[in-house]
This record gives C-alpha cells, sequence and structure tokens, in this order.
C-alpha cells in the first residue's frame, strides 16, 4: 500500500518538465512524494505540496470523496511569501472511511498543469495529540507503575510508545504498549528516572505510521546525592584516564629533550666516528709527505736502500718481423738505430724507473 | 334497484380484498422493518466481535494485504474496469458492508489467474468475517467455498510464483475488495470501541 498522504511527485520538478515543454498535462504519477496530508488529531487537516524553494506559480487545490460529489476547491489556503503552498481542512470537512482524491492545479503564464492524485482515506493520516498528564506511581516490590491521558476521543483506537532512561544509562529503553499503562520492574532507588511516552493509531482503526509527538517528560528518582556522585565520578575519571597519562607523557617527553640536549649523555648513547686525521696532520704539514723523516726512519737506514753502483741502461727491442730477415740485437751496449745523444724511449714495466735512480 | 351479491361472489370478493391488503402491508412492513443486514445474527455481540476481530481476524486481513502486496499492480493504476464493482461502508450499516463485501470477495477463490495462496487468503478472511459476524450470503452456493478453504492442503507455490508477476485485472479487482474490507472494519471496530 503506497504511504498514506504522500503520493505526488515532487512539484518543482514538474513544473520545470512544464517550463521545457514536456508536457503540460500529467496523469496520476508515482514516484517521490509530494503533498503530504495529516489529519491532526481528527480535528483539522493540512495538505502541503510547498515550501520557500517552490516554484512561484499559482497553486489550486480541489478535492472529492468518491461517492459524493461535488469537487470542492479549497476555502482556505496556506501561503508563504504570496504562494499557495498548502490546503487546510475544518473538521466538517473532512470524512474518515471514503475514499479522498485531491487534484492540483499548477498554472504559470497560459499553462496549467494538473497532478490527479491516487486515492486515499483520512483514517489513515490521522496524527494524534501527544499524551498528558504523565503520572508515575510507586507500587511495592521496587516497582514503578507510569499512566498518561490522551486528548484523542477514541483511546481504544490508540497504541503507545514508552520511552526512558536513568542517569547511568547512555540511551534510551522503548516499549510498545497497547493501553494507557506501563509497569517497570526493579528499579533503583538510587538512579533518577526520565519518561516520555507518545501515541499512534492502532491497526484496528486504522493503517498509518504517524507517531505522536512526544509527550512532556516525567521524571523519578534520586537527583541530588546522584548528581554530586556522578560528578565526583566524573572527577575522578577524568583524573585516572586522562590526566595522569597525559602528564606521564609530558614528563617522558621532557627526560627525552633533556636526555639530547646534554651532549656527555649523548656522546655515550651515540659515539663519534673516529676521524684518524688528526695522527698525519704532522706528515703532511711538517714533514711534506716525506714518510721516513716523519717515521723517524735513521738516514744510514734510508742510505742504505740507495744503490751504490750505476749500471747502464740495456734497452732491448723487437722489431717486428717483415720479408726481409733482419737480425735482433741482444745485449748489446750499441743499438743500431739510436742517434747517441739521444735520451731512450721509455718502457712500461722498467725496473729501472724509480726515485731510488734520482733519474 | 340494488342487486344483492351471491355468497360465491362474495366470497371472492373477499379472497380478492384479503390479497389486495396483504399486499399492501407487505411492502410496509419490509419498510418499516428495522434496518438490519439480511443473514446476519448479530444481536448485543460488539464485545465478542470486537475480541475476535481484534485477537484473530485482524492479523489474518493484515497477512492478506501484505501478500497482496508482494504483486505486481502497474496496470491496476491506469486501467479501470468498467464492470468492477465498488462497495463502500455505508454509515449505519457497516455490518451490512462487511457481509457484501466477504460476500462478494468469495468468488475470487476459483479465480485461476490468481495465486493459488492469495486466493486461500482471501477466502480466508470472507469467511472469517462472515462467521464473527455471523451472516450467511444471499446465494448460498458461496458458503460451500468456506468448506473447502478449510479442508484445502496447500499444493506447490510454482504456479503461485509466476502468478506475481503478471498484473491481470482480477487482481485489481481483489486488491480494491481487500482494501474495502479492511477499512470498513476499521470503520467498524472505531464505532464499537466507544
Amino acid at each position: 500500500m503506497a504511504v498514506p498522504g504522500t503520493f505526488l511527485p515532487p512539484v518543482p520538478i514538474l513544473l520545470l518538465l512544464l517550463l521545457c515543454g514536456l508536457g503540460p498535462c500529467l496523469a496520476t504519477a508515482d514516484g517521490s512524494p509530494g503533498v503530504e496530508c495529516v489529519f491532526f488529531n481528527e480535528e483539522y487537516m493540512t495538505c502541503r505540496w510547498g515550501s520557500r524553494e517552490t516554484v512561484a506559480a499559482n497553486y489550486s487545490l480541489y478535492y472529492w470523496y468518491e461517492n459524493r460529489f461535488p469537487v470542492v476547491e479549497c476555502k482556505h489556503y496556506l501561503q508563504d511569501q504570496g504562494i499557495n503552498v498548502g490546503c487546510h481542512f475544518n473538521r466538517s470537512e473532512t470524512i474518515q472511511f471514503l475514499p479522498f482524491r485531491v487534484l492540483l492545479n499548477a498554472s504559470l503564464g497560459s499553462r496549467t498543469l494538473e497532478i490527479h492524485s491516487n486515492r486515499m482515506e483520512l483514517q489513515d493520516l490521522v496524527k494524534p495529540e501527544a499524551p498528558v498528564n504523565l503520572t508515575i506511581r510507586n507500587v511495592s516490590g521496587n516497582q514503578l507503575q507510569l499512566t498518561w491521558s490522551s486528548p484523542y476521543a477514541k483511546a481504544r483506537c490508540l497504541e503507545h510508545s514508552v520511552k526512558y532512561k536513568s542517569n547511568k544509562d547512555t540511551s534510551w529503553t522503548e516499549h510498545r504498549v497497547n493501553g494507557d499503562i506501563f509497569s517497570l520492574p526493579s528499579v533503583d532507588y538510587e538512579k533518577f528516572y526520565t519518561f516520555y511516552v507518545r501515541s499512534k493509531i492502532n491497526g484496528y482503526c486504522g493503517s498509518t505510521q504517524l507517531w505522536s509527538e512526544w509527550s512532556v517528560p516525567v521524571v523519578w528518582g534520586n537527583n541530588s546525592t546522584s548528581k554530586g556522585a556522578a560528578e565526583e565520578q566524573l572527577r575522578w575519571f577524568l583524573i585516572h584516564t586522562v590526566l595522569v597519562p597525559i602528564a606521564s607523557c609530558l614528563l617522558l617527553l621532557v627526560l627525552v629533550i633533556l636526555l639530547v640536549r646534554m651532549e656527555r649523555v649523548w656522546v655515550i648513547l651515540m659515539p663519534r666516528i673516529p676521524n684518524p686525521i688528526k695522527n698525519f696532520d704532522e706528515l703532511f704539514s711538517t714533514h711534506n709527505g716525506n714518510f721516513q723523516e716523519w717515521a723517524g726512519v735513521p738516514k744510514d737506514v734510508v742510505e742504505s736502500f740507495k744503490p751504490n753502483y750505476s749500471e747502464n741502461i740495456c734497452y732491448v727491442s723487437e722489431l717486428p718481423p717483415k720479408d726481409s730477415y733482419e737480425p735482433l740485437w741482444e745485449g748489446s751496449n750499441h743499438p743500431p738505430s739510436v742517434t747517441p745523444g739521444s735520451p731512450p724511449a721509455p718502457r712500461e714495466h722498467s725496473p729501472y724507473k724509480n726515485s731510488y735512480l734520482g733519474v | 334497484m340494488k342487486r344483492t351479491p351471491s355468497p360465491k361472489q362474495s366470497v371472492a370478493r373477499d379472497k380478492k380484498a384479503f390479497f389486495r391488503s396483504i399486499f399492501r402491508v407487505l411492502p410496509l412492513l419490509l419498510v418499516l422493518s428495522p434496518v438490519n443486514p439480511s443473514g446476519c445474527a448479530m444481536g448485543n455481540r460488539t464485545a465478542e466481535i470486537r475480541v475476535k476481530y481484534e485477537n484473530i481476524l485482524s492479523h489474518d486481513i493484515d497477512e492478506l494485504v501484505n501478500m497482496s502486496a508482494e504483486y505486481r499492480d502497474r496496470c491496476c493504476k491506469n486501467k479501470k474496469q468498467e464492470n468492477s464493482k465498488v462497495f463502500f461502508c455505508n454509515d449505519t450499516q457497516e455490518v451490512g458492508s462487511l457481509q457484501t463485501m466477504a460476500c462478494n470477495m468469495l468468488r475470487f477463490f476459483h479465480k485461476q489467474k490468481l495465486g493459488r495462496e492469495l486466493r486461500r487468503k482471501a477466502a480466508l478472511v470472507s469467511c472469517g468475517t462472515l462467521q464473527v459476524l455471523q451472516c450467511r450470503c444471499e446465494r448460498l452456493r458461496k458458503e460451500k467455498v468456506c468448506v473447502q478453504v478449510n479442508t484445502y492442503h496447500r499444493e506447490d507455490t510454482e504456479t503461485g510464483e509466476q502468478s506475481k508477476k503478471k498484473c491481470n485485472q482480477e487482481f485489481c479487482e481483489l486488491k480494491e475488495n481487500i482494501s474495502s474490507l479492511r477499512s470498513c472494519w476499521n470503520k467498524f471496530e472505531k464505532i464499537i470501541s466507544r
């Protein structure tokens, strides 16, 4: 079954379609709700189709009951900044248990849009008033009894919902009740309870999901001492679970910072990488790289490594093979092609090319 | 000169007068008799009716409504049968309206185009209504359906599952009936719950 009273498509969207020329006239449309009708405590009814965001157009509403014509225009429009956004029905204009239909006319310039409704019945749109005169009675055996009365005339057609919570609870507990009495067994006298009640037409007299507003609350229990105890508990809770850990963390942080800042301690924890350059500083600055001198090697030892003979350099070369045979010269002190007085060509792996010879 | 009627003529005349008087009185009796649905023995049983409705019948009606909501009803919104009957819950005649609706709903039990479980449930609600109000239908053969419904055994639901996807006008009519019956029971309950 469709949700009662919420059966028309959004009016602004339909008007935009009208402006775009996608159809000046639409039959009964399904989809998202547009006009919402609520029958308040069976005393008066309002049907609303717009708000401030509604497209500025001329709206007119017509209604009729099946089997009871004629079609009647709304006698009392609800307006918002000069635009009709709803219709108010008096009790005399409402009939329950009879199919009720609505036709909304929206005209913009020369074009008119007609929006037809589905069939609905007003008993399914009733929203009763909130219960009143909530009273708590203490019965034997730690049991509380909550009673109330309803401004709605036919109390037997109502079902109720009670929600309650103590000062120690974090969430509300909700119970459905058919009559007008609710019992709460095993209450704690140290706690402080709060109760709310609301009403709805039951399934025997209608088919609606419209609950009334919550009633004015009623309270029971020990308010003052429990309040102080709660504050005391809250204070201890803050100290134990919030302040102490934070203070500990701050202290730790301070110690770490001090530790890092004190170099003596830091050096022990993080020793420096040794740099041997200081030990060899004198070698390069005073002795100019002379290792023997820096090391303190005696002069006679240094001299003993110097050669006390001279030896002529023997140049040995091998000529590449050619067509004509040419004799090779070996171990001769007179190379054939060398000009006297010219320096010999350097060899790669000559054992005599070193600093000891002074060449 | 006046002629005196013979004994035979006078008897015939009396008979005519007798029938004339009967036929005049009878319509008066029918008109003046208190408005009471024919075939319903309500008596002073409002409390009993209310208990039976609240504890048993209302739940069956809710189940029937939920069951019919599972079926596709797209074809019901645009097209309306010209021959479809529309029943209203008339003021001060709620019991009679319920009787009419219940008796009418019984005829859907044999409509093969409808789902088997839906037909059975609708017949159950109709029979329950008639039983609670202690009403009978004008056509006595309709109540034979109630005997069949009580001895009905659940068979495979394959046909029912297939018919849920197909919308037909018989289903639309049945849905209207269900809605009207439920609404009329709400109205009656509200009246007797004062």
